[in-house]
């Protein structure tokens, strides 16, 4: 028990230290930048006196490092600031844009599983056959074509030809659940191939490494049948690795959304980062970079405590 | 030996890659020279059309040729991706190799440091930095450039760790050699082929990320043709031509493929050279044998994954 507590402790330590790191490395860069409010909402008209004026309203002219920890111990209670472009709380704009992103992500991660592991699994039972190479190929091309080619062609293909899936615009789920799962089928799958692929190809050498190791052939002496040797037997050992794949991808997931949110035209994190950006909005870029790092944060120490389970029963069975 | 079997594709893939990436090296340099019409040349008597003899691969929105902004916008995409692999390189391998030699503390510091940068997400923070700080194509490349130093530190920390225990390192190193005579003597020789393979990964995911940018509208100012921004106008024009992306999509994808195939041709050559220290664990054939080669393998493809892919 003490073991897994300090195991736990240090992943959190470490998760601690990323996101502290991380965020400041944010911060800097919207300080860096040199945007200043009144050049956000006034535009070219702005005096030094509206300048110096705005600057301390928003407390800009405070050392560095004092505004970086205020910034930061705000927005563990939630308060991110006011945006100097439309002085909408970020917290509201985020509150608004993430569930959009949040269902893109978990429907490319959901698809990127499902699909990575059936086909990993695929491959590896029929080692050496066409399936297998097929597999091998098809990984190989996902990992070459960018999502956002792989977008287009999905809006080409469902949007034109085959009209089934709506190719543009979200529908929020509490007024017609039907019409939300159908507009996040596209984005999620054209944002899921790379992980998917990647998984894919790391579970089929993780699993066939698994399937020539001597307990399987204890298992199959003992008169077991092959479905469940590979599923109760052989895979819980060779996740890890398809897992982790997952891990890599996490952040790639987050930042990777912004495109697909553009191109099916999605109000989400992404777009909501993307135009605030171009606007020179700090305070709302901060704000959502914040969040992402959060996101990738936390389903780092998710995927490392189940990685770290798996790993000890497997240490405890050996 | 199990990479070899690995790799898809014969002599042929590889000779098919190395003359697409001689092709578009080519283009990087001379695209513009080499394009048939002005990129920039409206015809709004010829708008959106499909191929023809003039205009070889249609026009585009405004009647431009689409051809000639295939070529002319080659080395914009092309030399940032080039500009952005060499960042990477210079900024994360040296600092890798070095982390190796660090005392316990400083270690840890560095791998946390690189722990954060690979928590960020990629592309937005990719595009916040070139989008903050001036939106041009020189601020998107260096954004792109340290963002994918991180891979880079990975790949020379572990394979600087591979040459650090060994007994001719130990034996420099207790004879009074400094970390910066080990790495320039010994561990660079062993580091480089990994680093060589990890750059042309490195490349091609350069070059997803510098279209990705431009496909926004980030680093590039409208006119000026990129092979990202071509996509990005063709999207909104796809029921008239719905055969639009395909150039730029192509370019984009065969480049790519291209230099991920050079990738595992050069690893599968140069992974005979960096594997023979530990020769030995390939060619046992115990009854752990299929452990040990299934494991070892992925261990360094594992780290330059991280480089692959945006």
């Amino acid at each position: 028990m003490n073991v897994v507590a300090g195991r736990v402790l240090a992943t959190l330590g470490t998760a601690a230290t990323v996101f502290v790191l991380a965020t400041f490395a944010t911060f800097a860069l919207g300080a860096a930048s040199g945007s200043n409010p009144a050049a956000v909402a006034l535009g070219e008209v702005a005096t030094q006196a509206d300048i110096d004026r705005l600057n301390h309203l928003f407390g800009l002219d405070r050392p560095f490092l004092v505004r970086y920890l205020d910034w930061l111990g705000s927005a563990l209670t939630g308060d991110l600031g006011t945006s100097w472009f439309t002085t909408i709380p970020v917290s509201d704009s985020i509150a608004q844009a993430f569930p959009v992103s949040l269902s893109i992500a978990t429907g490319a991660t959901l698809c990127a599983l499902l699909g990575g592991m059936g086909l990993g699994i695929l491959a590896a039972v029929t080692r050496g056959g066409v399936v297998d190479r097929l597999v091998t190929v098809l990984s190989s091309i996902a990992t070459t074509v960018p999502a956002f080619v792989v977008a287009i062609a999905l809006i080409l293909v469902f949007g034109y030809a085959i009209p089934l899936f709506p190719v543009a615009g979200y529908v929020p789920p509490e007024r017609d659940i039907g019409a939300w799962l159908t507009c996040l089928v596209l984005p999620s799958v054209a944002l899921s191939l790379d992980a998917g692929a990647d998984i894919a190809r790391q579970l089929r050498t993780s699993l066939v490494g698994a399937l020539t190791e001597n307990y399987v052939i204890g298992a199959r002496v003992h008169g077991l049948g092959p479905a469940r040797i590979v599923f109760r037997h052989a895979l819980p050992n060779a996740t890890a690795p398809a897992l982790s794949a997952l891990g890599v991808h996490v952040p790639r997931l987050v930042g990777g959304a912004v495109i697909t949110e553009v191109i099916f035209g999605m109000p989400g994190l992404g777009r909501l980062a993307n135009t605030s950006a171009l606007q020179g909005d700090v305070p709302v870029v901060q704000g959502v970079l914040l969040v992402a790092i959060l996101v990738v944060v936390l389903s780092g120490i998710v995927i490392n405590l189940i990685i770290r389970r798996s790993s000890g029963t497997d240490r405890s069975a050996a | 030996m199990t990479r070899a079997s690995h790799a898809p594709g014969g002599v042929w893939t590889v000779r098919l890659a190395l003359v697409l990436v001689a092709i578009v090296a080519v283009l990087a340099v001379a695209g513009p020279a080499l394009a048939p019409l002005d990129p920039l040349a409206q015809d709004t008597g010829h708008l959106l059309q499909g191929t023809t003899p003039a205009h070889l691969l249609g026009t585009d929105y405004l009647g431009r040729d689409v051809l000639s902004r295939l070529l002319a916008g080659a080395p914009a995409s092309l030399l940032s991706a080039l500009a952005a692999a060499l960042i990477g390189l210079v900024v994360g391998a040296v600092p890798g190799a070095l982390s190796a030699f660090l005392p316990r503390v400083g270690e840890w510091l560095a791998l946390r440091v690189v722990d954060a940068l690979l928590a960020l997400p990629f592309i937005l923070f990719a595009i916040v930095f070139a989008a903050l700080l001036g939106n041009g194509l020189v601020q998107a490349t260096t954004a792109i450039g340290l963002l994918i130093a991180p891979g880079f530190f990975r790949v020379s920390r572990a394979a600087t760790l591979r040459v650090r225990d060994a007994q001719y390192v130990e034996a420099a190193t207790l004879l009074g050699a400094s970390a910066w005579w080990v790495l320039g003597r010994h561990v660079w020789r062993q580091v480089a082929p990994t680093l060589v393979v990890a750059s042309i990964n490195a490349l091609g995911s350069a070059l997803l990320a510098v279209a990705s940018l431009t496909f926004l509208g980030i680093g590039v100012q409208p006119p000026a043709p990129t092979w990202g921004g071509m996509l990005a106008s063709d999207l909104g024009y796809l029921a008239q031509r719905p055969e639009g992306p395909l150039a730029p999509a192509l370019a984009i994808v065969f480049t790519v493929g291209a230099l991920n195939l050079l990738a595992d041709a050069v690893r599968d050559r140069v992974g005979a050279v960096t594997a023979r220290p530990r020769a030995p664990r390939a060619t046992t054939k115990g009854p752990r044998a299929p452990r040990a080669t299934t494991k070892g393998p992925r261990a360094p493809r594992a780290t330059t994954k991280g480089l692959s892919r945006v």
